[in-house]
């Protein structure tokens, strides 16, 4: 097992579109009339930062909202890429930014399965092998050949939440730890949420639960205004961050 | 059903108003029509095909052609139904063989090219202007009647209309459907020339424009 996080230098800036959804309408109309565009504001989300995570670390971002602590994981996931700098992962990457994303309304729990697994790069066998599992995981027996649209929000959670967790990267990403349904599905959630940070090789995640982020993590990095303000000891870090928001 | 219907529609009103004779004319559409849906409906289809997945592209990582490349190749299959279907109905009119006719995929696979290259950097355009989808639309309505699908290119005669309209890359494809189909012969070399570097250079254009765009949508769906 090989995997490694390294960032070096890199910046993430969005445009900050102030039209609004630019149409072709707007376009030819503004530039006829002589009244320009207004230019659109750059906002960096990550400033010039460098990071470099080893094999078997288990790391924690802490920081106030939109300090750049998502952005950061996306840029991980390759959802983002750097506008300036590198970044480079090696080994699987798996993310659970949003559970459910890639679900599709019409088909049945059983194809979303399928259409899941697929997006998160299994192949067919593969997914077959987990079928089961995650079925009987997510208490949906029942309704599993049912389209899930007809779902309600609990079931929904619990299958997305039941495949997510199915996979085994070497590098785990989460946002947020999650678990709906009743108190027996979040403690058994919960196992299962243990066993899969513990199969990962590297667990890069952000919450804002301190106690949580002392229970799960070796390192804890603190960001703000798209810097890394501390990078250190879990609880060292999170007293100076706790103490700078008072 | 859609396109047979539009078929006969077209075959009774075009057939009386050119005076032609109803059977070959049918045909004549049916060879004009199989190419000209494939063009548009990839073209309506995929520029907005990433825009519907957009919620997925912020949530995963992976090569964005995928889905201009999956939509367009579902309306391929589905031209590809549409085509099998009025094969049918033309043998019933018309009962003849002829070995041009295995030159169809052939002439399909340059049509696809040709539109998927065209779609690929619509489809990024799209993002930019939401509102292009519609104009899309619009404008390949306009497009059709430039395009010699429901009469004969030489009935324009010799003046500026049919030199412009001479010029129309899509003309080149539908005669690739064209003459095996109503005259049962290969297309000439020239015609397959120009289509090949047609489609390529579309395709190659889409591609490119694709790639260079794919790492920034992402900031702007």
């Amino acid at each position: 097992m090989n995997s490694s996080i390294k960032i070096i230098n890199a910046s993430v800036s969005f445009k900050c579109y102030e039209n609004r959804n630019l149409s072709l309408k707007d376009f030819f109309s503004r530039n006829f009339s002589g009244n320009m565009l207004r230019k659109d504001r750059v906002f960096s989300a990550l400033n010039d930062i460098s990071l470099e995570i080893k094999p078997g670390e288990r790391v924690g971002l802490i920081g106030r909202n939109g300090a750049g602590k998502s952005t950061l994981l996306k840029l991980v996931c390759g959802i983002y890429h750097p506008s300036s700098g590198k970044t480079a992962v090696q080994g699987s990457v798996a993310s659970l930014i949003e559970l459910g994303a890639g679900f599709h309304q019409e088909f049945t729990g059983r194809e979303n399965l399928y259409l899941n697994g697929a997006i998160l790069g299994m192949d067919e066998k593969q997914i077959r092998g987990i079928e089961d599992e995650v079925i009987k995981f997510s208490e949906l027996e029942s309704f599993i050949d049912t389209p899930i649209k007809y779902y309600s929000s609990g079931m929904y959670m619990r299958l997305a939440f039941s495949m997510a967790t199915a996979v085994h990267p070497d590098i785990l990403v989460l946002d947020e730890v999650f678990a709906a349904g009743d108190i027996g599905f979040v403690e058994k959630a919960r196992a299962r949420m243990y066993r899969m940070v513990d199969d990962a090789n590297i667990l890069l995640m952000v919450s804002h639960d301190m106690d949580l982020m002392k229970e799960l993590s070796s390192r804890v990095i603190w960001i703000d205004c798209g810097k890394i303000m501390e990078d250190g000891n879990p609880s060292d870090v999170i007293n100076r961050f706790k103490k700078f928001i008072e | 059903m859609n396109p047979l219907l539009t078929m006969v529609a077209s075959t009774i009103i075009f057939g009386t108003l050119f005076k032609a004779d109803i059977k070959t004319f049918a045909i004549y559409l049916f060879a004009g029509f199989i190419p000209w849906n494939c063009f548009n409906n990839i073209l309506i289809q995929t520029s907005s095909s990433l825009l519907a997945n957009e919620g997925l592209m912020k949530k995963i990582a992976f090569p964005k052609i995928i889905f201009p490349v999956a939509v367009s190749i579902s309306v391929l299959i589905d031209s590809l139904f549409s085509f099998i279907a009025l094969f049918f109905l033309m043998l019933m009119i018309q009962p003849t063989f002829s070995w041009a006719l295995f030159f169809i995929p052939v002439a399909f696979l340059l049509i696809y090219i040709f539109s998927l290259g065209i779609a690929l950097t619509l489809s990024v355009l799209t993002v930019y202007f939401r509102d292009l989808q519609y104009v899309i639309t619009i404008l390949l309505q306009i497009f059709f009647f430039f395009t010699p699908v429901v009469y004969k290119i030489d009935s324009l005669g010799n003046g500026v209309v049919a030199k412009l309209m001479g010029l129309n890359p899509l003309n080149f494809f539908i005669q690739l459907m064209r003459l095996p189909i109503v005259d049962h012969i290969f297309p000439s070399l020239s015609i397959i020339a120009v289509t090949v570097m047609l489609s390529f250079s579309s395709l190659l254009l889409g591609i490119y424009i694709f790639n260079k765009s794919e790492i920034n949508i992402i900031y702007r769906l």
